[in-house]
């Protein structure tokens, strides 16, 4: 009788969810990239993305929601259809356009270097001859492997990068400055200091990535954030998760 | 002369072809040939991306050999130390040396990775290759000890007894007389351990350290193109395995030679 019970009103529900026909947008995020994405001590998956993607979801009319999904490979599953879309503080680039499609950006970010509190480097081209970290397939990992002479190691996980740079495995790490803050300023603040901020010729953007002629899910993305960025809470967001 | 042939079963190893197998289509010839020809066939046919992701790796190569050789160096000692205490009548010894076995036999490899990289890492500033070494070997130091101790005891007591009535001491009984012996038995699982190892080793791509995997990682994380990298990937660690595998079932034919009737 119980069960009865319960499976008549699941089914109620399942009508009565399906009659408000709201779309549901599941993205995939690489909690490990605090403060943009991140797994808090309740183990949420929280952050500035997050905040921002679940704002755009209430302005556009859809419902979001966050799958963790390891870095390396997050763009595979997103071509395998996995889920319908990839907001992990994807910086917008060329090659990456090539394969998939972008949103309207949400963020602005440039590269910035992270180096022992007592180190006197200025640049990545004071560092010939010696390792620098950064997590794989980012475009950190791809301005040190643009830069002469210095030796890429690549990480699953910039906090990895962040703990041997610690220990002194690596000379330094370069990662978009947000996460750098976060880490120098934050949880490394008695060892680690930003260096510099590395001008490479353009800013990078945040962009949200979906699978490549998906435009119904980009479409809707588009008028979330756009409708999010001329309110206030943008300003809000950015008090609450990078100038403390 | 005792004719019972010993052989110690070890799990997860490759398969080592059977050297007796004399039909022309056996199953390494197959994949082996196969694989060859699927490799060649990519690279031939379908250059761009296949020659690239090629080009991307050998340094890859080099790494994953030399870790598992200085690995495998390392385990043999230990294996060896371990496997005598395990069979020692010093007590001190022998509780070290179970101890040993127990305790890393109950860790994942995965696991005593992370930790030598990373735990031990804030009281000794261990390179990552060294801390790759160290985590290999000393896991595979605790199985290869129970092959060794295997090995050690499926030798019949009277060639101890034997050794010690023409009065050889316990240590001259073990080098001259034991391990002679105890190793043409131990050599097929060590040989299977040895591969297992080497496939073991795309584990230490998690630390950082830039072997075959991390490098075609590190491609496809460019590229996007995933499918073919591990294809590839895969294909070249199959080269390696059945090549090593073939080596190691020329090896143990020729000591099984008084095995065969």
């Amino acid at each position: 009788m119980f069960k009865r019970i319960v499976l008549t009103l699941a089914m109620l529900f399942c009508v009565g969810s399906s009659a408000m026909a709201e779309k549901t947008i599941i993205f995939a995020v690489d909690a490990t990239w605090p403060p943009m994405e991140f797994v808090n001590s309740d183990k949420q998956v929280v952050g500035y993305s997050i905040d921002y993607m679940t704002a755009a979801a209430k302005a556009a009319g859809f419902t979001a929601v966050f799958k963790n999904v390891a870095w390396d490979g997050i763009f595979a599953g997103l071509a395998a259809g996995k889920y319908d879309a990839v907001c992990s503080s994807v910086s917008i680039t060329e090659k990456r356009q090539k394969v998939m499609d972008f949103s309207t950006p949400y963020f602005k970010v440039r590269q910035a270097l992270i180096v022992a509190k007592d180190s006197h480097v200025k640049s990545l081209a004071d560092l010939k001859g010696q390792k620098v970290g950064g997590q794989i397939g980012t475009t950190g990992y791809f301005a040190i492997k643009a830069a002469e002479g210095v030796e890429p190691k690549s990480y699953d996980e910039v906090g990895l990068a962040m703990e041997d740079l610690n220990v002194g495995r690596i000379a330094a790490v370069v990662c978009d400055d947000p996460v750098a803050a976060n880490y120098a300023m934050d949880q490394y603040k008695d060892t680690l200091k930003i260096a510099t901020v590395i001008e490479t010729g353009e800013v990078e953007y945040y962009g949200v990535a979906v699978k490549k002629g998906n435009k119904e899910v980009l479409d809707l993305l588009n008028k979330g954030i756009e409708s999010v960025s001329k309110t206030g809470y943008v300003q809000e967001m950015q008090h609450k998760w990078i100038s403390q | 002369m005792r004719d019972k042939h010993v052989v110690i079963d070890v799990g997860d190893g490759a398969a080592i072809p059977d050297p007796e197998d004399k039909g022309l289509f056996t199953a390494w010839r197959i994949s082996f040939f196969g694989t060859l020809g699927i490799i060649a066939y990519l690279l031939i046919f379908r250059p761009d991306p296949y020659l690239d992701i090629i080009k991307f790796l050998p340094d890859g190569i080099v790494v994953t050999f030399q870790v598992t050789f200085a690995s495998i160096g390392l385990a043999l000692v230990l294996g060896l130390i371990a496997g005598l205490g395990r069979i020692s009548k010093n007590t001190f010894f022998n509780l070290v040396a179970s101890t040993y076995i127990e305790v890393i036999r109950g860790i994942p490899l995965l696991v005593q990775l992370f930790y030598i990289y990373f735990a031990l890492g804030h009281l000794v500033r261990v390179p990552d290759m060294v801390a790759a070494i160290v985590a290999m070997g000393f896991c595979y130091g605790a199985y290869m000890g129970e092959v060794f101790r295997a090995g050690i005891l499926s030798i019949d007591d009277g060639q101890t007894e034997a050794s010690l009535s023409l009065g050889f001491n316990r240590s001259q009984t073990m080098r001259y007389v034991i391990l002679p012996q105890a190793w043409r038995i131990i050599l097929p699982p060590v040989g299977n351990e040895f591969i297992a190892l080497l496939k073991d080793t795309s584990l230490v791509s998690i630390i950082a350290v830039s072997d075959i995997l991390r490098r075609g990682r590190e491609f496809a994380s460019e590229s996007f193109l995933y499918f073919e990298t591990y294809t590839m990937i895969a294909l070249i660690y199959l080269v390696i395995t059945l090549i090593l595998s073939k080596i190691l079932s020329n090896v143990e034919h020729r000591l099984s030679h008084y095995e065969r009737r």
